[in-house]
This record gives structure tokens, C-alpha cells and sequence, in this order.
């Protein structure tokens, strides 16, 4: 016996996103760092942060996640960057590090 | 990240190994399938930072490289699969009497990962149309936009979801009023799809509507059994439209730690023919004779036995000593309201959160009437004495303040904010204790754990 059945996955909304340009090198610049508030992200992007200090000259950094920027949106694991907020942040960094304690 | 590599920075993000496949699953639903992720053994939390930092050390170069080379990986721009099976596609099966050829429609769809496990009614063209025929709806009308997977919920690709599930043809209004509450901003569908906490969407019917499409209100009502079918399927049918229409596939998009049983299915009816109280949606902007569905994010339940209790204050203290414990987020509102994000601009929406459902059985709700609490004055009394401390509620992380060092929110209580005995309600509003009469008439009460969203939206009248 042959049955007909319909396909119960769903079109999806087409987003196309590419890729931002990669950096030559990381000396010299602006690296944000990105914690959601989850338990030992912030360890974790502090960690990054130290290790890429160690090499590569003049790198600095700037931190993100919670209550850290006044007149900014809270930003934690409810709460994600938004598309205003990023190109907020896309002015004060050259790339962005994120971490999950997921 | 992909809002990141959006703005045009690029962006690497370090998640644990096992959300890797819900990673994946989400920079593919934003349309960058690519985006750049190195992976730690395990979470962080509640690890030591010696052993964070030795986890983190093994992928610095991996964190470098993706910032400085666009990789094969990185370089898929691609878009989200738009149509990757997606369309309204019909196969072919081939059954026969044999066990595997009883079981050839449930192959076919586990293979396309298109099921909750359990075996499904076959959606065929012909159970789909009679589907169909119980709501007004046009086939192709768009219910919402599903995230993660931004799948476009047609009433039609809900109804073959709701076939699948076993609903019937006056079951499927429920089914859609359902997802009409998902689709609305508070409900922070986005959250209680991809988070790893365990929650489950719970369906709370109320009106007419329960008797027509024969949603069991009493004894056992959320338990298995043929009584129970209609609520079996319909919150089947929801879990199944999750995870076909919204990509919320178990591991990728649903990423919950260890699952609940509860995501099968929950759907119930109050029990308004013993309740002393109004139904819960009159509480809603309802009247009683309409017919509505409330969805309200839950973990959960939790079992409360009240056979002790000798009066209505025994009962409520019973009740209320279950509902807190240190830690669990009581007393959040100090923070301001939480913020959803929908769509794919992550457009953020204040909202009122959580709702804790308890659900009574007849018996507790009579004895609290009989007593002569109204249901206004039962919750006013958990929201007086559901309590956590205060230096708990904020916790290790300061609250928001203004310049001068206010709090944003309720600056009223930073005087107390050094009194180690201050204690504020855990919940904001009384009308957060969702009170909900259901169930056979006995001396017990469940209680689920709000955490996201809730919302309550109209039946349509067929």
C-alpha cells in the first residue's frame, strides 16, 4: 500500500548574513569582550583577555554584558545584542569575543 | 554574534561541547551558518577559574584564528535553508503488514528528524483538508513567525502538525490559539525555545470550548489514558509544531540540559463547574462564557500534599512554604521588568514575569472559599507572604542605578538594602500566583515554576 503524506517541517524566513571582515592582526586593537552573565563566562572572557595580551602589543579591551554601561541596555543571557545596540558596539571595537557558561 | 558579524566586526563565540549542535542550530536560524564558535569541554558554571582558565587556554589560537581568517567555516554566508524541506512537499510511503512496514511513516519522518519519537497519525493530504475544515482560517494565513528556526507557522503546516498528533478537527482552534499566544512579544518564545533551563509551554483552556473539543477538566486530566486524548493531543500538537515549524529540535534548537517530561504535551481545562472562584480567564478580559487559551512558560510541577493542613491557613502555608527556595530568582522584579526579544532584530519588549500556575483541586479551592477568601484575597496572601530575603534578591550583582547612585528601580527600598532581615515579596503583583481550578476534587494542589511569558488569546467560535 502506498500513502501520500505532507511534510510537516515548515519555509523558513530567508536571512542572509555574511561574514564581517576578518582583522590582519590583533595588535593594536579594540577587542570587546562579551559575557552573558551565566555562571564563569566573565572568568572565561578575563582569561581570553589576559592570554591575548600576553601577545599581542597594545590590545586593548572593552567589556560588555550586565549593568557594565550606563544608558545602555542590560545585556545578559535573557537579554542578547540587538541589532541597535550592536552597531553601537561595532564603534568602540575592531572584534567581539562571547562567552556562555553553556 | 551574528548581530555582531552583522555590524560588520567579526566575532567568535566559546560555548561548552554540548551546546554546540544549539549553537549551530541558532547562527543557522539568523542566517549565518558560519558564524565562528570554539568549544569547552564543559559549562563554567560553578567551576573553579584555575580549571576555566585551562579549558579556555586550549582554544586561544582557535579564538585568534577565527578573528584573523575567514575560514571555509566562516565563510558560508549561506542563507538559513529557506525552503529546505520546508515547502508543502508530499512523499510517498509504502506500508505493508509487516512490523517495518507498519511503522514505514514513523521511519520516515525520524529520519528527517521530523518527530517528537513517539509514533504519529500519517498527514495525508485528505486528514490535513478535514483538519482544516475546524477552524475559519485560510490555509495559507501565517500564525506567527517561529523562532529559533524563523519557520513560518501556515495554518496549514499547523494542521498537518496537529494530524501527526492525533488532534481532531475541533480540537485544532485550541491548537491555534495556542500559538497565537506564543506568537505574541511577551511571551519570550524566542527564550523558552532555546534556553538551557527546562520549561515547557502549559496550556490552560477555559469556556466552552473545553466541553466541545473534549478537554478533560477532572480526574487525572493531565495523566495518559483514552479520557485524556484530547489533551494529550493538543499539547502534543504544539511540542510537534516547536519542533517542525520552529526548529526546536532536541540537542540543536532545544538545547535543555536534561529535557522535561513535560515537553511532550501539557494542556488542561479548568474545572469551572467546581471552582467557587471565576474562571481564570475572566481575570484576562474575558468574559465566562468565552472560550480562551492561556499559555504560560512553566518548569515543573511540583506535587503539594495538603492532607494535614486542618484550615485554610494550614493550606495556604503548605502551599506557600513549597514555592521558594534560595537562589531561585524570587524577588527579580527589584531588577525592573525582564525584556523579550523578537525577531530578527532582537527588538526588545518589556514584560511582567514569571507567572507560577497553581493548579488546585476543587477540594483546596472550596476550602479557601469556605473560608471565605475570594480569589483576589488568596493571592494577595501568597504575594504577602511568598517572601525572600533581600540582600538575596540582589544578590552578588548590583543593581542598576541613576547617576547619583539611585536604584532604577524601587530606590524605596535601598534603605534597606544593608538590613540582613529585610525581606521583600518574592513576586511583584499578587495576580503573578496563577491560580487555576482543575483536576478531581481531592487534597492536593501542583504547582508549577514560572519563568517566561504568558499570554492569553481568544478561541475562535466555528
Amino acid at each position: 500500500m502506498q500513502l501520500q503524506i505532507l511534510s510537516p517541517a515548515a519555509a523558513r524566513v530567508d536571512f542572509k548574513v555574511p561574514p564581517a571582515r576578518r582583522l590582519d592582526t590583533l595588535a593594536g586593537k579594540t577587542i570587546g569582550l562579551y559575557q552573558n552573565m551565566t555562571g564563569g563566562a566573565d572568568v572565561a572572557v578575563d582569561r581570553v583577555a589576559e592570554r591575548l595580551a600576553a601577545r599581542f602589543d597594545g590590545v586593548r579591551f572593552e567589556r560588555y554584558g550586565g549593568d557594565r554601561r550606563p544608558d545602555r541596555p542590560t545585556l545578559s543571557r535573557g537579554v542578547h545584542i540587538d541589532e541597535a545596540e550592536a552597531a553601537v558596539i561595532a564603534t568602540e571595537v575592531d572584534a567581539m569575543i562571547g562567552a556562555t557558561a553553556h | 554574534m551574528v548581530a555582531m558579524e552583522k555590524a560588520g566586526v567579526p566575532a567568535v563565540g566559546i560555548a561548552a561541547r554540548s551546546f554546540a549542535r544549539a549553537w549551530q542550530s541558532c547562527v543557522d536560524g539568523w542566517g549565518q551558518p558560519g558564524t565562528a564558535f570554539v568549544t569547552i569541554p564543559h559549562a563554567t558554571t560553578g567551576q573553579q577559574p584555575d580549571y576555566i582558565h585551562r579549558m579556555v587556554d586550549e582554544q586561544i589560537d582557535g579564538i585568534i584564528a577565527a578573528l584573523t581568517t575567514l575560514t571555509a567555516q566562516t565563510a558560508v554566508s549561506g542563507s538559513n535553508g529557506s525552503g529546505g524541506g520546508g515547502s508543502m512537499e508530499t512523499f510517498t510511503v509504502t506500508l505493508d503488514d509487516s512490523p517495518a512496514g507498519l511503522d514505514a511513516v514513523n521511519r520516515f519522518f525520524e529520519e528527517r528528524d521530523w518527530s517528537d519519537g513517539m509514533p504519529v497519525i500519517p498527514p495525508t493530504p485528505a486528514a490535513v483538508a478535514a483538519m482544516l475544515q475546524g477552524t475559519r482560517r485560510a490555509p495559507q494565513d501565517v500564525v506567527m513567525v517561529m523562532e529559533p528556526g524563523f519557520g513560518l507557522a501556515t495554518v496549514e503546516k499547523v494542521a498537518v502538525n496537529a494530524v501527526m498528533a492525533g488532534c481532531a478537527p475541533e480540537q485544532f482552534p485550541v491548537l491555534l490559539a495556542a500559538l497565537d499566544c506564543i506568537a505574541q512579544p511577551e511571551m519570550n518564545h524566542r527564550d523558552m525555545q532555546v534556553s538551557g533551563h527546562t520549561e515547557a509551554p502549559l496550556l490552560l483552556v477555559n469556556g466552552p470550548i473545553a466541553e466541545r473539543a473534549s478537554i478533560n477538566y477532572g480526574t487525572s486530566a493531565m495523566g495518559p489514558g483514552v479520557v485524556n486524548k484530547a489533551n494529550t493531543a493538543i499539547g502534543r500538537a504544539l511540542r510537534l509544531c516547536l519542533i517542525n515549524i520552529g526548529y526546536c529540535k532536541a540537542g540543536a534548537g532545544d538545547p535543555n540540559f536534561i529535557g522535561l517530561p513535560t515537553k511532550f504535551g501539557m494542556c488542561i481545562a479548568e474545572n469551572e463547574e467546581l471552582s467557587p472562584w471565576p474562571p481564570y480567564h475572566t481575570e484576562r478580559g474575558f468574559r465566562r462564557e468565552d472560550s480562551a487559551v492561556t499559555v504560560v512558560t512553566v518548569t515543573g510541577p511540583t506535587d503539594i500534599l495538603d492532607s494535614g493542613s486542618r484550615t485554610y491557613r494550614d493550606t495556604l502555608e503548605n502551599i506557600a512554604s513549597m514555592m521558594f527556595y534560595r537562589h531561585s530568582g524570587g524577588g527579580g522584579w527589584l531588577r525592573g521588568w525582564q525584556s523579550a526579544q523578537v525577531g530578527h532584530t532582537s527588538k526588545r519588549v518589556p514584560y511582567q514575569g514569571p507567572y507560577h500556575p497553581i493548579m488546585l483541586s476543587p477540594s483546596r479551592a472550596v476550602l479557601l472559599s469556605n473560608a471565605g477568601m475570594s480569589k483576589r484575597a488568596t493571592q494577595e496572601w501568597l504575594h504577602q507572604h511568598c517572601r525572600v530575603p533581600l540582600q538575596d534578591a540582589i544578590g552578588g550583582r548590583p543593581l542598576p542605578t541613576d547617576e547619583a547612585g539611585r536604584w532604577q528601580h524601587h530606590p524605596e527600598l535601598q534603605g534597606l538594602a544593608e538590613d540582613p532581615d529585610a525581606t521583600i515579596p518574592a513576586l511583584e503583583t499578587p495576580e503573578q500566583y496563577l491560580l487555576f481550578v482543575t483536576g478531581g476534587s481531592t487534597h492536593y494542589a501542583n504547582f508549577f515554576y514560572g519563568t517566561y511569558g504568558i499570554a492569553t488569546m481568544p478561541v475562535e467560535a466555528v
